[in-house]
């Protein structure tokens, strides 16, 4: 394989042992100083400038990576920590809310006994009010009733035995024998209400009854 | 043609680092198929087998030049 | 007339290693070839993308940052912090992050168009590389247990008494020969046979649609410009992977030098 490369060379007149032409292994010099040459000024950029800009640029990194999960652990902490506050938070609003709820079912409860109790004496002072304005009328009532009543039945017991009763005291004793006798025999057997009936404004035969004896008790 | 010798000689030294380098390749790509996490650190054993078995084919190359 | 035919007719000129030398100026052991500058571009290209990116320093990265950390990120913990362990791998990030990016952009030279020249596919690239790994494992070795202490560290533990001068023979050929010659052809291999396929194809295609009259072979010339292009993305691969195998040996070769005993 030589001797063709070799008369090639020879041919464009630039063989030599430095060539490499004939032995592709055996280096020329020039171009090993070279090669040197070559690689050391790169190694110096390299190590000068490059290198430790990247390990800078990694260890930057690096940090901020760490940083950044530093970060976020903090703001999941943060995050952990709201959480439980707003559910403490809620939960104390809660009770709160089950407080004021009983409270005010309490309260609601205390006012509907004042209230009934406040109706129930309103009630009870109305009907009381009532009973004796009853009871003040009835007995006026009576004073006049028997004032009219006395007055008829000494009309009617003059004009019926024709004598003059004018007699004050006299008057009065014949009234009251008449009323005893009247109470006297409606207690027996009969009641008033046939007698007196038409003419007494109270129609009722128990009240008819009732303002005879209040009459009589009235009277003495 | 001269020097056909020489290739021919450098053809069949070839034969057993190509077997070798074959074997070394085998026997990693068995390794990660088996254990893919050990890729890193089968890798550069790989290369290094390669490279050794390798430098066998390089000298025949060389020879072949040499020895003309 | 079939393609080997045309080959063994001479007519056809496969790639070699000539297709490598490109010298500009001056001619001899120390001429300024193309190679050169490319390499040169390419630290331009570096030092100026990685000192605008990370000179930016934004929390919430751009898409250029993004990459440009995405690379950084990947030799510091993929690589340093992997093999190195948490403890001492910060020294070697810029060493290991300056040879990653110059062997990858210098690989991917070698697919893009109108550059289309991987530079580590001249072997003086890879050697001065190696030179700077060899000189700083050893020296650490050495600066951690003195020269004698070094030595006798190579010396691998529980090993019987009657195998251990081949073993340690063995152990220094490891150490001084096969680990720096195989990391530094290792890398010149792989781009200088990768480029040469692509030239094979590229060359190949072009020969048979412009210099045959066979309609038949201009047409076969279609297969060569697709495998053509099918090699260039594998060629990519490669690039990387081998920019990445690269600082993951320097490394391996670091960390064999840190630790306490073997």
């Amino acid at each position: 394989m030589t001797s063709p490369v070799l008369a090639a060379a020879a041919s464009e007149g630039s063989e030599g042992w430095w060539s490499g032409v004939a032995y592709p292994i055996i280096p020329h010099p020039g171009e090993i100083i070279i090669g040197l040459i070559a690689f050391s000024i790169l190694y110096v950029v390299m190590a000068k400038f490059v290198v430790p800009r990247f390990e800078q640029t990694f260890e930057e990194r690096r940090e901020a990576i760490e940083g950044g999960m530093e970060k976020a652990e903090r703001a999941q902490a943060e995050a952990e920590r709201t959480l439980a506050e707003y559910k403490q938070q809620l939960a104390e609003a809660r009770e709160e809310a089950g407080r004021i709820r009983e409270e005010a079912r309490a309260q609601g409860a205390q006012i509907l006994e004042e209230m009934r109790q406040r109706a129930e004496s309103e009630a009870q002072r109305v009907t009381e009010s009532a009973q004796r304005q009853i009871a003040s009328e009835r007995q006026q009532a009576m004073l006049s009733l028997r004032g009219e009543v006395g007055g008829l039945a000494t009309e009617l017991a003059s004009r019926i035995v024709g004598e003059s009763l004018a007699d004050e005291a006299r008057q009065s004793r014949v009234v009251d024998r008449f009323l005893e006798d009247l109470e006297r025999g409606e207690r027996e057997s009969m009641p008033l209400g046939g007698t007196g009936g038409g003419s007494h404004p109270v129609g009722d035969p128990d009240a008819g009854g009732g303002v005879l004896g209040f009459l009589k008790r009235g009277r003495s | 043609m001269e020097g056909s010798l020489n290739a021919v000689g450098y053809g069949l030294a070839a034969i057993g680092p190509a077997i070798a380098v074959g074997l070394i390749f085998a026997a990693y790509i068995n390794g990660v198929a088996r254990q893919p996490e050990s890729r890193g650190l089968l890798q550069p054993i790989a290369i290094l087998g390669f490279a050794l078995a390798e430098a066998l084919a390089i000298l025949g190359f060389v020879l072949a030049f040499v020895l003309g | 007339m079939s393609p080997l035919a045309l080959v063994a007719s001479g007519s056809f000129e496969p790639p070699s290693a000539y297709d490598f030398w490109h010298p500009l100026v001056g001619d001899g052991p120390f001429a300024l070839t193309r190679p050169m500058i490319l390499i040169a571009f390419s630290v331009l290209v570096l030092a100026v993308f990685f000192l605008v990116t990370s000179n930016r320093r934004a929390m919430v990265p751009g898409k250029l940052q993004f990459a440009a950390e995405g690379v950084y990120g990947f030799v510091r913990n993929g690589v340093a912090l992997d093999i190195l362990g948490r403890r001492e791998f910060r020294p070697y990030v810029p060493m290991l992050f300056t040879m990653f990016t110059l062997i990858l952009v210098n690989n991917v030279f070698g697919i893009i168009p109108f550059i289309q020249y991987p530079t580590f596919s001249r072997i003086a690239f890879p050697i001065a590389l190696t030179l700077i790994v060899f000189v700083v494992y050893h020296a650490i070795g050495i600066r951690r247990r003195g020269l004698g202490g070094y030595f006798k560290s190579l010396m691998p533990a529980g090993v019987p008494i009657i195998l251990a001068p081949l073993v340690y023979l063995l152990e220094l050929a490891t150490y001084f020969i096969t680990r720096p010659l195989t990391l530094a052809l290792r890398l010149f291999a792989n781009m200088f046979a990768g480029h040469m396929m692509l030239l094979v194809f590229a060359l190949g295609g072009e020969y048979l649609l412009l210099h045959t009259d066979s309609v038949v072979l201009q047409a076969a010339s279609i297969g060569s410009f697709l495998m053509f292009i099918l090699m260039t993305f594998f060629e990519l691969l490669v690039q990387a992977l081998q920019a990445y195998v690269f600082v993951l040996l320097a490394a391996f070769y670091i960390a064999g030098s840190l630790e306490d005993a073997h």
